[in-house]
């Protein structure tokens, strides 16, 4: 299952979730699945790195100390409209699944859930591309 | 949960004139209120069990979970135990102190552990080898934890020992003021000046040297020794007394900071436990500590205390060689003697390279000059000997000592998920002992490079299926597959192959350690073989429905138990990466934090409510709280309902049966219909449509084959007396049944023998609201066969549209929304379930007889009209996918 088929580089994902337990079992599933990560546990680094860096991905926790991750997925979109957000939370309402959706997120993943399923999302980002 | 519907709200109506006292001579609260708290009960009861499963389906290793899901879901769960208890306290008014009691001590013991405060053990000083687990990394320090899992999990051969804990640690620590000397000696401390630390460090190793030791810690060691010498008479009794300390052997290694004391006699334990102690503070270690940001407060050393080797060969074994990763290779250093030399690198020694997949071909052997050995001297301590010309380039070790030393690296490697550093030594009778194992780090400087060989790896390989089935225990592993269909097949199970099979089931734990992987076709997560793999940690998934058809014995495959792939062949890089790379999920904070917080809520301790052992007092776990009020809830209807037949019965109306069974029927509005001058109404006084169902199911199915068709309800019910009395059942067993009816409504509580049905159902005229909940527990044979019943059992109902969940012996059944006739059907299906499974247990003697019994069962059931004319609905399913094309 190629990353990104079109282009010759593996799809870059950043992953910012303030439980640094959420980033250090990500990171290695994504690795392994293909993908090229940089995760994040406090948004302020997070942010400074969407200036510099264009990411293919983007997971973001919701809700975080210090900045919303509704804020986050803002100034990412703000960013690079073409990068997909998937957004996770552990308050699955769905208040704040239209909220996101509204904002720009591409899916929503409610804690606790499986890899494969945040996988999963990714992977139907990369196809909801393929497709335009 | 179910949303209160308009028939509830209408029962509750009919149920308060009902049981409106009319004599005021006896004070009884409203039948209404008691009903109503009892139903609460049934429902809070089902949502901890779901709670449970939840928690416990998180321990794979396939979910992402953050400490956060611990505390709400354990809050949710303390929530719904304290209000179980509440609504029994409202049910039987009396205060329940002992199990509020009990309740607090489990919800305070549960917040400690959230709170991360867990800083003194609460432990004995000395705890014996055999009580080691990984849970005891606080009490026994990591060395002696890991070497707890190696000789009580793997069962690898290990010497006979004791630790004296960190529990000793702190009492001896604080006895002499030490903590507070180091303390106040930092304060005033410049870091930077290596004189100062040195002198402080010389100051408090002193004093441990000197220190006075409390009396109930020597008492300990002294026990201790005593079982130690006792189980080993006729062999030398010298120990190796090692440190165990907090983060030794975890993600800093600490090798070689600490002091190891050889070959001590029983009576100089104590003066090696002080050296070993003060070894804290040597200023190497110190250092060490402070550089990586270790506080004071985190360092707690624990000694263990491990009779010796009489060593013929020793030396380590790295299970990945860090001079060629590519290679797919591990090494051996081996000398003559001791071991000392090699784990300090002071001598030469032997090297031996060999493959790491079984059966582990050796590739290359150098042998060291080996002029010398040490060995343990007669008198304590060691000493150093000149080995003869001949031994001294002969290599020590033999082919089959490297495959068997190699196997049980493999199996130590497996089980800790991460490369391994095991010490071992070989005695004079060709023993092999395992003497310690850490973590060996091998991560590549630059990860990231050898990411693509993953990816593609991956991408070249054949995927045979994936997303199937339910990942029980993750990982990776590689090997062939082995197929048992049979106990034969467990017999000859080859090391380090994967396991393929039908079934879960608990017998497969014989053949754990040797298999590298578990795939089954059926099986549920959290059923008893699931425990079993995640405590052998073996990558398993289950119920993937293909696994048999598939794969067939000789396969190589690879499986992903993290993304659940299944490939065929070797995926080298994948099974490096996860062992190199990947975070090891057990030794997470998170995965231990829940692993603790579980041993507080799902253990059931209280099985058997007729033991004397059955109380509030003796409940540990927020299970053995559910499970007891559940019990004392159906008692208390019961009682009640007993009582108001007292006050009610005139004569023309009944409330209850005055059968054998002692089946009590509370009629909270058209449920019986019983004209004057019946005494004991028969099953034509039924008017509850599931009730009537269900015993119409019971004699029409026939499925009572022991006993002779009942005629009416009274000697119906004396047969299942006959068969309690045959199924070891205890009088007093029977006769606390209950079934509360109305016309469109039962609740029914059956315990047959040690079997325990719950039923609740609504069978009325509106679909919407009709629904059948089925609950069965229990059983007196063993767990393989009360696993296969629950099997069967949930075929039996799946078949029939039930929506199942199989926790271990417990299955749920739940069933909505069907018209009345086909709810009525299927609720006589249940009725000749229930008589067919009464001695199924006994029969379950394989697991072959579930497609047998299923087989059987669904054929006589054919009897009822509803279910031979409603053919559509009632599925059977093969016995053997492998024929089925669909």
């Amino acid at each position: 299952m190629p990353p990104c088929a079109d282009c010759a580089r593996p799809t870059r994902v950043l992953i910012l979730d303030d439980e640094p337990i959420v980033c250090k079992r990500l990171k290695p599933a994504f690795q392994k699945a293909g993908y090229e990560v940089e995760t994040f546990t406090d948004s302020s680094s997070a942010l400074a790195r969407i200036e510099q860096m264009r990411f293919d991905v983007v997971i973001t926790d919701l809700k975080m100390e210090g900045t919303d991750g509704m804020h986050f997925l803002a100034r990412v979109k703000e960013v690079s409209p073409q990068t997909g957000v998937i957004v996770i939370t552990g308050f699955a309402t769905s208040e704040t699944a239209r909220e996101s959706l509204r904002k720009g997120a591409f899916d929503f993943v409610a804690k606790p859930f499986k890899l494969g399923d945040i996988i999963e999302a990714v992977r139907r980002f990369e196809e909801s591309l393929g497709r335009d | 949960m179910r949303p209160r519907s308009v028939w509830e709200l209408n029962m509750v109506g009919r149920l308060k004139k009902f049981f409106s006292p009319r004599s005021s001579s006896q004070p009884v609260l409203p039948f209404t209120v008691l009903f109503k708290k009892f139903r609460s009960i049934l429902e809070r009861n089902n949502l901890i069990l779901e709670l449970m499963a939840d928690m416990g389906d998180k321990l794979g290793g396939e979910y992402i979970f953050d400490k956060q899901y611990i505390m709400d879901i354990t809050e949710k769960i303390s929530d719904l135990v304290f209000k179980l208890i509440s609504d029994l306290c409202v049910m039987t008014r009396v205060e329940i102190v002992d199990l509020f009691v009990t309740f607090e001590r489990i919800q305070f013991e549960i917040q400690e552990e959230l709170a991360g405060r867990r800083a003194v053990p609460l432990t004995k000083p000395v705890l014996l080898l055999e009580e080691l687990s990984g849970d005891c990394r606080e009490e026994a320090g990591n060395k002696f934890a890991n070497l707890g899992e190696i000789r009580n999990t793997l069962e690898l051969p290990t010497m006979d020992g004791f630790v004296v804990t960190t529990r000793a640690f702190f009492d001896f620590m604080e006895a002499n003021g030490l903590f507070e000397f180091v303390e106040q000696g930092l304060a005033g401390l410049d870091l930077s000046d290596d004189s100062a630390l040195h002198a402080l460090g010389g100051e408090v190793r002193k004093r441990i040297l000197t220190g006075a030791m409390p009396k109930h810690m020597v008492l300990a060691i002294h026990a201790a020794l005593g079982i130690v010498c006792d189980r080993n008479r006729g062999r030398p009794l010298f120990f190796a007394v090692r440190s165990s300390a907090w983060g030794e052997d975890s993600e800093s290694s600490f090798a070689g900071q600490y002091e190891s004391v050889l070959n001590v006699p029983g009576k100089g334990i104590v003066e090696a436990w002080r050296e070993v102690v003060a070894s804290i503070y040597t200023p190497e270690a110190w250092r060490y500590r402070l550089h990586r940001g270790y506080r004071e407060s985190e360092m707690a050393m624990a000694v263990g205390c491990q009779l010796m080797v009489e060593a013929e060969v020793s030396g380590a074994m790295y299970t990945y060689a860090p001079v060629a990763p590519e290679q797919d290779a591990m090494v051996i250093s081996a000398v003559w003697g001791l071991g000392v030399a090699v784990v300090s690198g002071i001598a030469e020694s032997d090297t031996i390279f060999l493959d790491r997949q079984p059966p582990h071909r050796v590739i290359s052997v150098e042998p060291g000059r080996k002029t010398t050995k040490i060995i343990g001297d007669q008198a304590g301590g060691t000493a150093l000997v000149d080995l003869p010309p001949e031994r001294q380039d002969a290599v020590c070790l033999g082919e089959d000592s490297i495959r068997r030393l190699a196997r049980a690296a493999v199996m130590i490697e497996k089980y800790f998920r991460r490369p391994q550093d095991v010490e071992w030594a070989f005695d004079r009778a060709g023993n092999l002992h395992i003497l310690q194992s850490r973590p060996l780090n091998v991560r590549p400087d630059q990860p990231e490079r050898h990411m693509p060989n993953i990816d593609n790896a991956a991408l070249s390989a054949q995927v045979l299926f994936s997303g199937q089935g339910t990942v029980v225990q993750g990982g990776v592993a590689s090997g062939k597959v082995h197929v048992a269909l049979n106990d034969d097949d467990l017999n000859n199970f080859p090391f380090g192959a994967v396991l393929v099979s039908r079934y879960t089931s608990p017998k497969y734990s014989r053949v754990m350690r040797k298999a590298c992987a578990i795939l089954t076709d059926i099986g549920s997560a959290t059923g008893h073989m699931a425990t079993l793999a995640r405590e052998y940690r073996v990558p398993t998934v289950v119920d993937t429905g293909v696994a048999t058809r598939v794969l067939k014995t000789g396969d190589q495959i690879t499986l992903d138990a993290i993304r659940n792939v299944v490939y065929a062949g070797t995926v080298k890089e994948l099974s490096d990466f996860e062992i190199t790379h990947a975070e090891v999920f057990e030794e997470t904070s998170e995965y231990r934090m829940l692993k603790r917080v579980l041993k507080k809520v799902t253990p059931l301790n209280l099985v058997d409510p007729g033991s004397e052992f059955f109380r509030a007092a003796r409940c540990r776990t927020y299970h053995d709280i559910t499970r007891f009020v559940h019990e004392k809830a159906v008692e208390s209807l019961i009682d009640l309902s007993e009582k108001h037949q007292r006050v009610h019965d005139r004569g023309s109306k009944r409330l209850e049966f005055a059968i054998p069974l002692g089946l009590t029927v509370i009629d909270i509005g058209k449920g019986m219909n019983i004209p004057p001058g019946v005494r004991l109404p028969g099953i034509e006084q039924v008017r509850s449509t599931p009730m009537k169902a269900l015993l119409e199911g019971l004699l029409e199915s026939r499925m009572w084959e022991t006993a002779p068709v009942a005629v009416d309800l009274g000697s119906f019910m004396s047969s299942f007396t006959r068969t309690f009395s045959s199924s070891m059942a205890r009088p007093e067993d029977v006769g606390r049944n209950l079934a509360v009816l109305s016309e469109d409504y039962m609740n029914l509580h059956l315990r047959l023998g040690y079997h325990f049905n719950i039923l609740d159902a609504y069978i009325g005229e509106e679909l919407n609201d009709n629904y059948i909940y089925f609950r069965f527990l229990g059983g007196v044979s063993n767990i393989e066969r009360r696993s296969r019943r629950a099997k069967f059992i949930a075929d039996v109902m799946e078949g029939f549209d039930f929506r199942v969940e199989i926790h271990g012996d417990l299955v749920v059944g739940r069933l909505k929304k069907l018209p009345r006739q086909r709810m009525v059907g299927r609720m006589k299906v249940l009725g000749g379930l229930i008589g067919y499974t009464r001695q199924l247990d006994v029969n379950m003697t394989g697991d072959e007889m579930i497609d047998f019994h299923l087989a059987d069962f669904m054929q006589r059931i054919q009897i009822l009209k509803e279910v031979s004319e409603d053919a559509p609905v009632c599925r059977l399913r093969p016995a053997d996918p492998s024929v089925d094309p669909g």
